[in-house]
């Protein structure tokens, strides 16, 4: 049986090659995978939490509702990136600085 | 043969019903290039032999059979479907395959050349399917749902020619009514699922089933909504008043769909339903119905006297006869419905067939002369007989039986009802015996009105100078052939050996029903006698009047022109006045029918449309109105305030912030714009909280 | 054996992972997130989460990595271009305050997971003494199917409406404006 710690550790280390990821890519593309990795760190902690807990298997359904709200979050933002690249016609964030005063 | 082939009835009935299914599909998907129809006529044919040599001969006089198929299962309840094979059921279902048969070789020849006659062969079978997986459905929402689909198809048929807009308004107008009549049968269900929670026939119904258990009291108030239910149902689909007035503008569809769907087979499917759930009703119910049946049969029997088109004739003429079948629910002898359902499918369906034929030489003259004459006026018409004596003669030999002359099977089964009626009547005692003798009266104006017909089409001389005489012929071979096979079903050995009797019947045997009222005998001679007469007398009326020409409105009119050449005579004074009141009376009827009972569905309508009117009115003008009032009050006010805004509260606040500026101005950098600087920024304050949060 | 392959899976998620975050090719990159996606599944399976390790190969690698493929694949040209000359150095040089970030990340997370091991909360020791845990035999499908439908039924319908909103909202944004 595979300690909880393992777990953690394992998922520290995928979310923060996502974090990396969503601060230095230089591609929008790369930095939607970069929060789907976050995201499967988290639901890789749930997974691992949920195993304690038989009596409402918290952990696993809010997996699954992870993965689903995940599948959602690309959905929207590939579309998202469609919108901006067909605005901009760049999908590289640096480029974009219409938030700058 | 079944024992040879060794399939079982509950199979054949089941194949029975699903070949026009197979027809209906396969001439969907062939679309338009299926044209001769000959799926849907082998279809039905093999439909028609399994169900005359398998189904009936393995049910008729046994024990019935059925077979149970779970459907689904909500929560704990399972709601199943079936097929129930009684004797009931399976005449039912000859009945339709044999007049559906006729209908259609005939339909081959009548639609011939008909742009649309792909779709009609489809439709046809559809309606086949649905009409037979009526008659034997075991469960009341399987009933149900081809119940639907029977009027579904009916409303495709109706409107088959959807180009004409009378054709577009009848289809929509006989949907609208039936949704009307379904409500009820859905009430009925949902009551009967509430007193059983069950919709098998059989469980409810069938022998040590929940109904005879007696857990549920028949005279309670719920039992008398299932059954008012069931017989609203039933009044829409079989045209009682006042739900009637979709059958007479139904007739906008081929005539071969007239005389199958709206003649003999769908509008009897109320009568079947009646007659099925017929131990539910209580005498409350019963009596309703057996009241809205003689208004019914009255009403429509007057309506058809002054009509002027030929399938109009008709279809009051069906209303009036499924008034009679009514009647016989309403007392208790629902296997005389039955049998004069079986009976009048018969000559119904030939007088139908035989005014196609009819309307068929009257487009011809129409085509030729380029005339824009009705093809379906009957003032139009007269001499056929000359041209289409076949035609004439099947056609007479359909209106005795409609009439009720003896050796026709009509006599047999009207008699049945009137002798039953008269002795329920008896046994009732008081007030009730106004319906047997209404009955007498609409038998009477039945053959009045079916003579005139007769001797308007068919004697004469031909009212439209036409030079299309030699173009005139008779009906072709595949229109006089099933005709002539409806011929025979009109007499009187099809159904029962004896002419006179109608207790030797074998229908009346097999349903073996049991009266609450007890025989009398001598009315079994006398209302014959009755009957036989007063019809013989109307035709002779009829004859006089539309032959001879001594009609006496017209001889009145005549006599006023010219006043000496004709003489009224003294025994003409009387039918004068009589036959004129009742004239008069009967276009009155009609045109209440018309103007009352369809203005008043009209003024409902019309009511609804203007109340939303004056909704819409009053949405616009005031409570608009008081929003825009309100509006421009704001305005103002907000007005106000930019200036009050622009000039004292900014001229504050521009000092303050011109000082922010500076030091904003310090900390721009940061704001970049760029999305992932601002997260990394957020981040790094997030990671030095932690670090602060750990160290502290 | 548990172990090794513990071990193995999660050294193949780490390293795909670094990998994906460093090459430069994002078509490559995105190859190579599938094999991040599966080692993932691998681990949930040591978790005894056998459902979602199956959920996460069917949604993940089946639908939201082909998406992106095809968003990928389907973009015009300029956009594959621009895609591709992005990210010309391996570690490009304004990245180091993002490295930073991201690895003061990892340290505090490590310190945490570190700590916290010496203090399990007292729902999970309970559960573990009373042995109240998932077993490698228990049918998870089961369960979780008859949670889903009784004690989690209102978050699912949330779900499923949101999902819906998503889909409209993300062909919404996609579709071509004509007037703007």
């Amino acid at each position: 049986m595979i300690s909880i710690t393992h777990f953690l550790i394992v998922s520290a280390c995928i979310f923060c090659c996502g974090l990396y990821a969503v601060l230095a890519k230089r591609n929008a593309i790369m930095i939607l995978i970069g929060i789907e990795l976050m995201i499967n760190a988290a639901i890789l902690n749930f997974v691992a939490f949920g195993r304690y807990d038989k009596s409402n298997y918290g952990g696993q359904i809010f997996a699954l509702f992870a993965i689903v709200l995940a599948a959602a979050a690309v959905a929207v933002g590939l579309a998202i990136i469609l919108a901006v690249y067909r605005h901009y016609k760049t999908i590289n964030p640096d480029n974009i600085t219409d938030l700058r005063d | 043969m079944g024992e040879l082939l060794h399939i079982s009835p509950i199979l054949a009935s089941i194949l029975v019903m699903l070949l026009p299914l197979f027809a209906f599909i396969i001439q969907a998907s062939l679309g338009e290039k299926a044209t001769s129809g000959n799926i849907s006529l082998i279809a039905i044919l093999i439909s028609f032999i399994l169900s005359a040599t398998i189904v009936l001969p393995g049910i008729w006089n046994k024990p019935p059979q059925y077979n149970t198929y779970d459907w689904f299962t909500i929560g704990t309840k399972t709601f199943t479907i079936g097929i129930l094979l009684n004797n009931l059921t399976v005449l039912m279902q000859l009945v339709v395959c044999l007049i559906a048969v006729p209908v259609h070789i005939y339909s081959r020849a009548y639609m011939k050349g008909d742009p649309g006659i792909a779709r009609y062969w489809t439709f046809l079978s559809l309606f086949c399917f649905a009409m037979l997986g009526l008659t034997i459905s075991k469960n009341l929402l399987m009933l149900y749902i081809f119940w639907e689909l029977v009027g579904f198809a009916s409303y495709l048929l109706i409107g088959f020619w959807y180009t004409r807009d009378a054709a577009t308004a009848a289809n929509k107008k006989a949907f609208i009514i039936n949704r009307v009549g379904d409500i009820g049968f859905l009430i009925g269900i949902a009551c009967l699922y509430s007193l059983f929670g069950t919709l098998d026939i059989i469980e409810i119904l069938g022998e040590g089933g929940l109904f005879s258990q007696g857990i549920v009291d028949q005279q309670s108030s719920l039992m008398t909504l299932a059954g008012l239910g069931f017989f609203l149902g039933a009044m829409a689909k079989s045209a009682q008043f006042p739900l009637h007035i979709w059958l007479p503008d139904a007739m906008e569809g081929p005539t071969s769909v007239s005389s199958l769907i709206h003649a003999a087979t769908m509008v009897a499917a109320g009568v079947f339903l009646l007659s099925t759930l017929f131990p539910l009703f209580n005498d409350t119910v019963l009596l309703f119905i057996a009241i809205i049946g003689t208004i019914t049969a009255l009403m429509a029997a007057y309506f058809a006297l002054e009509q002027h088109d030929i399938k109009k004739v008709l279809a009051y003429s069906t209303i009036s006869q499924l008034g009679y079948m009514m009647v016989a629910i309403g007392i208790g002898a629902w296997d005389a419905a039955m049998f004069h359902l079986t009976t009048h499918a018969f000559f119904k369906c030939l007088l139908f067939l035989g005014a196609g034929a009819v309307i068929h030489e009257m487009n011809t003259i129409k085509k030729h002369d380029c005339q824009t004459i009705d093809p379906q006026d009957l003032r139009n018409m007269g001499g056929l007989r000359k041209y289409m004596p076949k035609t004439f003669i099947l056609m007479s030999i359909a209106s005795f039986a409609l009439a009720g002359f003896p050796l026709t099977s009509g006599f047999l089964s009207k008699d049945a009802i009137i002798i039953s009626s008269f002795e329920w009547a008896i046994h009732q005692g008081g007030l009730y015996h106004i319906i047997p003798i209404v009955l007498v009266v609409v038998s009477i104006l039945t053959a009045f009105y079916i003579g005139r017909l007769i001797f308007k089409t068919f004697f004469g001389e031909l009212r439209i100078n036409t030079t299309a005489n030699s173009l005139l012929h008779e009906a072709p071979k595949t229109m006089l052939w099933p005709m002539f096979f409806l011929g025979i079903g009109c007499l009187f050995f099809c159904f029962s050996p004896s002419p006179i009797s109608y207790h030797l019947a074998p229908i009346l045997d097999g349903f073996s029903v049991t009266y609450s009222f007890s025989e009398v005998h001598s009315l079994h001679i006398i209302i014959p006698v009755t009957l036989t007469l007063t019809a013989l007398i109307s035709w002779w009326i009829a004859y006089r009047w539309y032959v001879l020409d001594q009609h006496p409105v017209h001889s009145y009119n005549l006599d006023i022109e010219q006043n000496s050449n004709r003489k009224v005579a003294v025994f003409d004074f009387i039918p004068y006045h009589l036959a004129n009141s009742l004239i008069i009376f009967s276009r009155w009827n009609y045109h209440f029918d018309k103007y009352i009972i369809d203005g008043s569905v009209n003024a409902i309508v019309k009511f609804t449309l203007r109340t939303s009117q004056i909704a819409s009115w009053i949405d616009t003008y005031i409570v608009d109105a008081i929003v825009i009032g309100i509006s421009n009050l704001s305005k103002r006010i907000a007005n106000f305030s930019a200036w009050f805004d622009k000039y004292i509260i900014d001229g504050l606040v521009n000092t303050i912030a011109q000082t922010t500026y500076y030091f904003g101005h310090l900390l721009r950098w940061v704001q970049n714009g760029r999305l992932q600087n601002y997260l990394g920024f957020a981040l790094t304050m997030v990671l030095i909280g932690i670090i602060y949060l750990i160290l502290r | 054996m548990e172990q090794i392959l513990f071990y193995a899976f999660a050294l193949l998620a780490i390293g795909s992972a670094l990998l994906v975050i460093n090459l430069k090719n994002t078509a490559r990159a995105l190859f190579l997130f599938f094999i991040t996606l599966f080692a993932m599944a691998g681990l949930f399976l040591f978790a005894l989460a056998d459902f979602v390790a199956i959920v996460q190969v069917m949604v993940y690698v089946g639908g939201v990595l082909i998406l992106m493929i095809f968003a990928f694949m389907l973009s015009n040209k300029e956009l594959l271009t621009d895609l591709q000359s992005i990210s010309s150095r391996f570690i490009a040089i304004p990245n180091w305050q993002s490295m930073l970030v991201t690895l003061g990340f990892l340290a505090v997370l490590i310190y945490s997971i570190v700590e916290w091991k010496d203090q399990t909360p007292d729902w999970i020791v309970n559960n573990i003494n009373t042995n109240n845990i998932i077993a490698a035999t228990d049918n998870n499908i089961e369960q979780l199917g008859i949670k889903f439908m009784t004690q989690y039924i209102l978050p699912f319908e949330i779900i499923s409406i949101f999902l819906l909103m998503a889909l409209i909202g993300a062909a919404h944004l996609s579709r071509k404006e004509e007037n703007r």
